[in-house]
């Protein structure tokens, strides 16, 4: 389980999380909802060491995660950020290979194990017709696939992504997202991902936690997180909640701005 | 997987194997080429011993060290390039773009200016002066181009480093000014890149620096391909970013102060090098740094020969061949990265 005490995190002086207390339960998927700029990648890259927080401590299993040696830690958490690149000409098979570091010593020769685990994730990940394409000549959708499968191919307990399905067309989100679930209920993976799509994040997730200005404004299940005063605070948006018939859960239809939001549109425009 | 794998393993041996060729092509080309001219039997006879006095002389005293150290520059500054890019993931990252052979000059011209009786600079001193130079360059542009939060900047670092150079640049013309008419012909030759330690005691004094050196950075070779996936996904995959970045920069500033100290500020060879080897071979450390060490030695061997036969009896430094040809090359890269 991994949880966090009075986080504070800034960039230099501007501090951006405030006295953030969190709680990620294992074995479930975790979506992070907010507005651009509100802190979720900032918040998900804390948690997963990339940053320092200012003051404030990261609980993984108890142990603070900032004092933990950064390859045990790479065994037990895999982060995908946002935006990552890859060096040009690399394939997508290289860069598969590279989730097999933690796991490697020295000069790092692939065992039997790192190669199954490798073709398993590239196989996973619906990238097999691609696997020896270089990376940067890939559509982004395709793009996203191969760095996913670099995150499985780590083989970790614990796994987080920051916005998985941007780039990707709705047929390739759903994979993404089926392929998140599958983990989940086979191998009963932990899963924090930052997603946009509210519906997505209701649909998939067990857990959600809604940001707003580095702080939380609603944490619990979809139903409790889904509700037009908490998205509306939230996202600046009105929206009617109706259920999915087909699975009950929580849709958020939006109508309109909130009065503020069109204040300051009114202003703009 | 296995036969692809195969197959490019075959692919990249040829490459490795084509280079090596093509220095040999060069190695005895330039054996043959220089002020004094020997054919192609005679050079043969005396590297088996079956020369004159005088052909031994030329050959084993005077070219035959001058070929090995512009390999062994060309392989080194090449690889600290190679290095430098790997770390701060931008192409045009070289120890000469980047003002720290400008760091090991200044060094080398402010010890000129204080101890200026003769020009015998002990040998095996040299590399661990230019080294200490180099090093606070290398701190300075580094350290002016590091982010706490993003980590190396790649832009910032080589707009610094142009800056550190240009003004290192200046600082030694002017300590220069205050030598002797002999030192300072010296150092304007140093300036262009001349190989003027052409002995073996100048190859003695280079080889373990380049040896030592370049097993620790081939050992270090997957990390180096771990960070050229940036701070954030190298620190997720359980590398220590900014220790690794500084041992290996440590390594790559080690390198270029070797080279340079007896080459002078030979530029560019440590941007198309490993650029070159690149192309043709890939992002992968394993293969990538032993084909820019190739393609280095290639290069400033190439280069070098040029130099001595192309306005012959007067030659044209190392230095500035390769300017030549690496100055377009730098602009069609400059070129390229805009996209
Ligand atoms: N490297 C950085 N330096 C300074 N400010 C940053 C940096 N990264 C993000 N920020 C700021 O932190 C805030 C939160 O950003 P982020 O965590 O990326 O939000 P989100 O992922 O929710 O869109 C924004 O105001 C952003 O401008
Ligand atoms: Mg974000």
């Amino acid at each position: 389980m991994i949880v966090t005490e009075n986080l504070d995190i800034a960039y230099d002086q501007m501090v951006i999380v405030k006295q953030l207390n969190i709680e990620i339960p294992s074995h479930k998927i975790t979506a992070l909802v907010g507005a651009n700029g509100s802190g979720k990648s900032t918040i998900l890259k804390t948690m997963a060491r990339l940053l320092k927080p200012k003051s404030g401590h990261v609980l993984l299993d108890g142990k603070a995660i900032h004092q933990l040696r950064t390859k045990e830690v790479a065994k037990q958490l895999a982060i995908l950020p946002q935006n990552p690149t890859a060096p040009e000409g690399m394939t997508v098979t290289d860069l598969v290979t590279y989730g097999r570091f933690p796991h490697q010593r020295g000069f790092g020769s692939l065992t039997k194990q790192d190669k199954e685990v490798i073709e398993w994730a590239i196989e996973a990940t619906g990238m097999k017709e691609f696997a020896h394409r270089p990376v940067d000549q890939l559509s982004g959708g395709q793009r996203q696939r191969a760095w996913i499968a670099m995150a499985l191919a780590q083989e970790t307990p614990i796994l987080f992504l920051d916005e998985p399905t941007t780039f990707l067309d709705m047929a390739h989100q759903l994979e993404v997202l089926n392929l998140l679930e599958e983990l989940h209920e086979k191998e009963r993976r932990t899963i924090v991902m930052v997603v946009h799509d509210l519906n997505h994040a209701s649909r998939y997730a067990h857990h959600m936690i809604a940001i707003k200005k580095g702080t939380v404004v609603k944490a619990g299940t979809p139903m409790e997180v889904m509700q037009p005063h908490i998205i509306e605070e939230v996202f600046g948006i009105q929206c009617d909640i109706i259920r999915d018939p087909r699975t009950g859960l929580p849709l958020c239809l939006p109508y309109a701005l909130s009065r503020s939001k069109k204040e300051q549109v009114h202003h703009i425009g | 997987m296995n036969g692809v794998e195969r197959r490019k393993n075959v692919r990249r041996f040829s490459i490795l194997a084509t280079f090596s060729v093509l220095i040999l092509i060069v190695f005895v080309i330039s054996m043959n080429t220089g002020f004094s001219r020997l054919s192609p039997l005679e050079v043969f006879q005396t590297l088996f011993g079956m020369g004159t006095e005088k052909q031994e002389l030329i050959l084993f005293e005077f070219r035959l060290p001058r070929i090995v150290i512009s390999m062994l520059v060309g392989a080194g500054l090449a690889v600290s390039g190679c290095i430098m890019q790997g770390i701060s993931r931008n192409a045009l990252a070289d120890p000469s773009i980047l003002g720290i052979s400008h760091g090991a000059g200044v060094m080398v011209v402010l010890y000129l200016s204080f101890f200026p009786t003769h020009l015998d600079v002990p040998v095996l001193f040299l590399p661990i002066l230019a080294f200490f130079g180099s090093s606070l360059a290398a701190a300075l542009v580094f350290g002016l181009s590091y982010e706490k939060h993003e980590g190396l900047l790649p832009t910032r670092l080589v707009l610094t480093g142009v800056a550190v150079a240009a003004g290192l640049s200046a600082l030694m013309t002017v300590l220069s000014l205050r030598l002797s008419r002999e030192l300072y012909q010296f150092v304007a030759a140093w300036l262009t890149g001349s190989i003027w330690g052409a002995t073996w005691d100048y190859v003695l004094a280079l080889l373990p620096w380049i040896v030592v050196l370049f097993a620790f950075v081939y050992y270090k070779a997957l990390v180096l391909d771990v960070l050229s996936f940036g701070k954030n996904v190298a620190t997720g995959l359980g590398a220590s970013v900014s220790k690794e970045q500084v041992k290996l920069l440590a390594a790559a500033v080690g390198l270029a102060s070797a080279c340079v100290s007896v080459s002078g500020g030979i530029g560019f060879v440590g941007l198309i090098g490993p650029h070159l080897a690149r192309r043709i071979i890939g992002p992968n450390h394993k293969y990538l740094l032993p084909a820019s060490a190739l393609a280095g030695a290639l290069l400033l061997l190439t280069a070098d020969t040029i130099g001595r036969t192309i306005l012959q009896p007067s030659e044209i430094h190392a230095g500035i061949v390769v300017a030549i040809i690496g100055a377009p090359y730098f602009l069609y890269l400059l070129a390229r990265s805009n996209h």
